[in-house]
């Protein structure tokens, strides 16, 4: 079990590790020292905790300049005020002069921001820092896994961004064990080359119930966890493509521009499969309980079950 | 005058010429944004700050932030003098495989502390700079030159304050007054004045000079430097295309080539072709 109260803590935990290994580690806080549960962090370390204020853009422009001095800056605060209020901070002054920053995005998707709203549900934030070159990009499934995560890009020179949620995602990983390769596509479940699961973050725990349920039915899946969409590792799943041929990417993130564009991209160009794309269906959605919002909007662990089989008979229907 | 200062001023002149050329030769660029902060520059890498060309990246060096990047070709030529690169490389300006972007580029050429050009962008660059000479116990000084029309953006203000609650004595931020932007009279445009009671307000040490005189200017840097717990803003009226009569009358300057009769009269007035 997870010792962990959320990926939120878990993050808070890594960067004490990192502040106590090395002293180029700091954060920058924009109003953010609450919500990412840094308070500890800002009273162990006063020094190596920058409060700037309610000013996402001004908090990754300091964060670039710290960066162009030494020093790794993390900023961490709600993923929409990263991608989007400083979307041109975090592409001219972080990415284009591949500056050591590391971004720490909250409320990634529509889990995240639950009961918050639109507002503070971000679901276009992986599609946005896709598009821009230097970035790596992570999208951890747990808190045990956000810890990893976080110490693996700390260590990775360049741009980074990583997703943590809100505090309501489930416990997947053994804590003793937190692997996290960066860059590198995991296979959790090999049942069988029926069809491949594909998906990236929290919403990982519903593709292994749907797994687990499609194989009590006798169809095998492979779950395929591609915790890191950018560098994408098209050369480690394009096999798996290629074996199954039939392909389901579920994500906590707009259809447009995350997992499921990313692999629908794998597809056309490498590896010929039938894809379905489970996400938000490019509309806005609303407040919610956070399991609750998942199943209403199309994510639930039924809804990938039957986009499964509807992968398959497009794949069978084409043969 | 003294000898330090007629000298300077005279440096001021030769990146005006190289400016102009620069623009004329690349046939493409900002030329009259690069004229009116011409002196800041000269002033500023010919005297003022601690570099090492021999070794750009020299960690106790004082950093330099061009926030208004289009101006880009005076800071071009000031590396170019100290010895960065050589001076011809100045008329690949913008050109492809040219180390010199239309706008700086941090990773393309040495001696550019950081990539810019983005209106608003470097104070808040520079607020960081600061922090981290602070943090790592530096005792360089991060100077940024920003223009009066990119205090429209937001980011400008947000950095503002941020520089204050951390008390960065170790920013110096010049704004380069020209009254002027692309679409007309900063004054016209936007409701940014008054600027100088706007960065008092924000509990900025302030100074207002003439920046166009280097004996201002060099004052005015000696007195942020000694000033303690407060960034600085220096406020120098300056005059777009200062040095070049026809671009100082006429704001389509902000980026035009000069046809061949107008460089000839530009380089005759900076003290002619022959000259070095």
């Amino acid at each position: 079990m997870s010792s962990y109260k959320g990926s939120r803590e878990a993050f808070a935990a890594a960067m004490m590790q990192l502040a106590e290994e090395d002293p180029r580690y700091v954060t920058i806080s924009p109003d953010s020292m609450k919500a990412m549960r840094m308070v500890g962090f800002a009273e162990k370390y006063p020094e190596k905790f920058f409060e700037v204020g309610i000013a996402e853009q001004n908090a990754v422009g300091c964060a670039a300049g710290m960066a162009a001095c030494g020093l790794v800056p993390f900023v961490a605060t709600y993923s929409g005020f990263i991608t989007m209020r400083a979307c041109e901070q975090v592409r001219t002054f972080v990415a284009y002069p591949q500056l050591n920053v590391k971004l720490v995005g909250a409320n990634g998707g529509i889990f995240g921001g639950e009961r918050e709203g639109v507002t503070h549900q971000f679901f276009e934030d992986l599609g946005i820092l896709r598009s821009i070159p230097e970035m790596t990009i992570v999208v951890p499934s747990d808190a045990s896994q956000v810890f990893a995560a976080t110490l693996a890009i700390a260590k990775h020179p360049g741009p980074a961004f990583m997703r943590v949620a809100s505090g309501r995602e489930a416990v997947i990983f053994d804590e003793e064990i937190p692997v996290f390769e960066l860059g590198k596509a995991r296979k959790l479940v090999t049942y069988g080359n029926d069809v491949t699961l594909m998906t990236c973050g929290f919403i990982l725990s519903r593709v292994l119930k749907a797994a687990e349920v499609l194989k009590a039915e006798g169809i095998n899946a492979t779950v395929l966890e591609v915790h890191t969409l950018k560098p994408l590792d098209s050369e480690g799943f394009a096999a798996v493509l290629k074996a199954t041929g039939a392909v389901v990417t579920v994500e906590d993130h707009n259809v447009i521009g995350g997992l499921g564009s990313a692999v629908a991209e794998v597809i056309a160009e490498q590896a010929p499969a039938s894809l379905v794309r489970i996400g938000l269906q490019d509309v806005f959605p609303e407040s919610g309980a956070a399991e609750a919002l998942l199943d209403a909007y199309k994510m639930g662990v039924d809804d990938i079950v039957q986009a499964a089989k509807l992968a398959m008979a497009k794949r069978d229907k084409s043969k | 005058m003294s000898c330090e200062l007629s000298n300077l001023i005279d440096k001021a002149r030769l990146l005006r010429r190289d400016v102009v050329e620069t623009v004329y030769r690349a046939k493409d660029g900002h030329p009259s944004p690069a004229l009116s902060c011409a002196d800041i520059v000269a002033a500023l890498f010919f005297q003022v700050m601690k570099l090492d060309p021999q070794n750009p990246k020299w960690e106790e060096r004082d950093r330099f932030i061009l926030s208004k990047g289009h101006a880009c070709p005076v800071v071009y030529a000031a590396l170019a003098r100290r010895g960065y690169f050589s001076l011809d490389e100045l008329p690949g300006l913008r050109s492809l495989g040219s180390c010199l972007q239309g706008h700086p580029c941090m990773r393309k050429t040495a001696g550019i502390d950081m990539t810019s050009g983005s209106l608003g962008n470097g104070i808040s660059v520079g607020v960081g700079m600061a922090l981290a000479a602070k943090y790592l116990k530096k005792d360089y000084n991060t100077y940024v030159i920003m223009g009066d029309g990119e205090l429209q953006e937001g980011i400008v203000w947000e950095a503002a304050m941020a520089a204050v609650k951390h008390n960065l004595d170790n920013l110096i931020v010049f704004v380069d007054n020209n009254g002027l932007q692309s679409g007309g009279k900063v004054s016209d445009v936007s409701g940014l004045m008054p600027i100088y009671e706007k960065w008092q307000a924000f509990q900025w040490h302030c100074q207002e000079i003439d920046g166009h005189n280097m004996g201002e200017i060099l004052a005015a840097i000696e007195k942020a430097q000694q000033t303690k717990g407060k960034p600085s803003l220096i406020l120098a009226h300056t005059v777009k295309g200062k040095g070049v009569p026809y671009m100082e009358t006429d704001n389509s300057w902000h980026k035009r080539v000069p046809t061949d009769a107008e460089y000839k009269e530009a380089m005759e007035i900076l003290g002619g072709m022959d000259c070095e």
